[in-house]
């Protein structure tokens, strides 16, 4: 073997060593820090952080509090599609409906999710419904903006050329702007996702804190728990990462249906 | 009436579209003459000029959220515009409102502060220097799918309630905003103007400063903006579950005693905080990056 080949063969190894250093120098030094603490600590480190992810994983409610959050998200951003695409729609195709409805889409852009709960949890209680909304309220913008900026770009020759061939309007939609369309909803479904799961976490987190510990469930209700009852850090951190992981799933599955549904597009 | 050019310009404008009045046709003049200023009568320019469609878009909403109000004869659960209104009144009278927004905008803009200090340098590190980017990039990755929420529940046992907690929280969601700019801005920077400067004999940090910098700023503006966004959303829920005051906490405070004006017109303010700091940041962008869209893209 060549000395070229061999330094070209081991450039990918450098790299993923060079990448892991850091986070592996860390844990060590967190595992170290941890260690050197008295037995009855509260402090989390890696390796309690493994065990306490074992003992929730198996039996300890994580998977389903991790799926009943992720059940929430889907509906509040399936309700957040819905709504968000096909005013969409309107708002990007009609420049009158647009200028109308503006000022009120930028009056409320500004309200976080988390300032809407307390209205959520006035109207619904500290349930399934409440979290929904904030769902469906958090995925809402990016999927308007979004289809509103990919409808309004929609090449005016084509939807020229459809109506000639007198397509109805609901064909002109279906097969001429939303195909058209389709990169931008792509894009603002995937932001959308982000911030339905960056929301549902927040939801339940508060919902969990000023019910009391009450009904609501899921992955952030189980964090609330962990911190304000059983005070378990390293159960946090479990959760945290799980958390962080859902996220990058979601991230790479919208990322590949992107690629997957618009092949044109790298 | 002497009516300026300009004047009678606006008034033919807004004849013509009072004449297509609900009609289907659409014309790109529309959208710029006020509509709404109604009679082109006697109208003065200058009022004729102004678009009046935003103030009818929120007229029409106050109505339907009255009527709506009303209808459901829920006073708790939905009160009507007007209550929200004397609320936001008693409210703005007795100084809540300046005091729980004056405590959220500082804590804003201490934790915008230290983000920027973290973030640029390390962007500027990372951008310029591919040894270090390779070490850092994946502890960065590692660590942004985390979302700051998820951090309130090991921050409150840290912090505990209070300032730190919340500052903490936007400090880490500005953080990464301003960093992945940063770095692309910084990535984005012409090598030849690198080149060409190097080739002049101008030293590394003369380079760095009339160079990088000003190529790197409009990708940190446009971080800085999503920063703030980011931001502004987060603190809403670090108050709601860990702070004493501010807005965050002003809002959940008068749920529990059942005040549903007042969690309104604490909203409200919210809304308008959040609103009129994008416009100043919206301005602000034009003046430092004049050449760029509001993307950060060059036009």
């Amino acid at each position: 073997m060549t000395v070229a080949a061999q330094s070209f063969s081991s450039r990918p190894i450098a790299a993923v060593a060079r990448g892991v250093a850091l986070p592996l120098v860390l844990l060590l030094v967190w595992q170290a820090w941890a260690s050197t603490l008295p037995a009855n600590t509260r402090a989390p480190s890696p390796a309690q952080v493994a065990r306490a992810f074992e003992t929730l994983a198996i039996g300890g409610g994580l998977v389903g509090a991790t799926l009943q959050s992720l059940g929430r998200v889907m509906l509040g951003f399936l309700i957040a599609l819905v709504l968000g695409v096909s005013l969409g729609v309107l708002m990007g195709s009609s420049r009158r409906v647009s200028r109308n409805l503006d000022p009120i889409v930028e009056g409320f852009r500004p309200i976080a999710p988390m300032a809407i709960l307390p209205i959520a949890i006035l109207w619904f209680g500290a349930g399934t419904p409440a979290a929904l909304s904030i769902v469906a309220y958090a995925a809402f913008f990016p999927l308007l903006l979004n289809t509103i900026h990919g409808v309004s770009r929609v090449d005016r020759k084509l939807l020229q050329a459809a109506r000639t061939m007198g397509l109805p309007l609901h064909a002109r939609i279906l097969r001429v702007v939303l195909p058209a369309a389709l990169p931008s909803i792509m894009l603002g479904a995937r932001l959308a996702m982000g911030v339905a799961w960056t929301a549902i976490i927040a939801a339940e987190l508060a919902v969990g804190a000023k019910s009391g510990g009450g009904s609501s469930g899921g992955l952030g209700q189980m964090m609330f728990v962990f911190y304000a009852y059983s005070i378990d850090l390293n159960n946090i951190v479990v959760c945290m990462i799980v958390v962080g992981v859902v996220a990058l799933l979601i991230d790479r599955l919208f990322r590949v249906a992107e690629r997957r549904l618009m092949p044109w597009r790298i | 009436m002497s009516a300026t050019p300009s004047a009678s310009a606006a008034l033919k404008m807004d004849q013509a579209t009072t004449d297509v009045g609900g009609g289907a046709a659409q014309t790109g003049d529309r959208a710029r003459s006020g509509r709404g200023a109604a009679s082109p009568g006697g109208v003065p320019g200058w009022l004729a000029r102004i678009d009046f469609t935003p103030l009818r878009s929120f007229a029409i909403l106050l109505l339907v959220w009255q009527g709506v109000a009303v209808w459901t004869a829920s006073p708790i659960q939905l009160p009507t515009p007007l209550r929200v209104g004397a609320a936001f009144l008693d409210l703005a009278a007795e100084g809540e409102i300046t005091e729980h927004a004056l405590v959220s905008v500082t804590r804003l803009v201490v934790s915008l502060a230290i983000a920027v200090v973290l973030a640029v340098p390390l962007g500027f590190l990372m951008g310029l220097n591919r040894k270090i980017d390779a070490f850092v990039d994946p502890l960065i990755e590692l660590l942004r799918p985390i979302s700051g929420i998820a951090w309130i529940p090991l921050a409150l046992f840290i912090f505990g309630i209070g300032d730190v907690l919340p500052v903490f929280i936007m400090v880490y969601v500005a953080f990464f905003a301003l960093l992945l700019n940063t770095i692309s801005g910084v990535r984005s920077v012409d090598p030849k103007l690198i080149a060409a400067a190097r080739t002049m004999g101008v030293a590394r940090p003369m380079i760095l400063a009339k160079v990088v910098a000003p190529a790197a700023l409009p990708a940190i503006v446009v971080g800085f903006r999503l920063a703030f966004a980011g931001a502004w959303a987060a603190i809403v829920a670090a108050e709601l579950i860990g702070a004493p005051n501010g807005l965050g906490f002003a809002i959940e405070w008068y749920r529990e005693l059942l005040m549903s004006p007042k969690v309104f017109a604490f909203i409200l303010v919210i809304a308008v905080i959040g609103y009129v700091c994008d416009l100043g940041l919206r301005a602000l962008q034009r003046r430092l990056t004049p050449w760029v869209d509001e993307a950060g893209h060059s036009s």
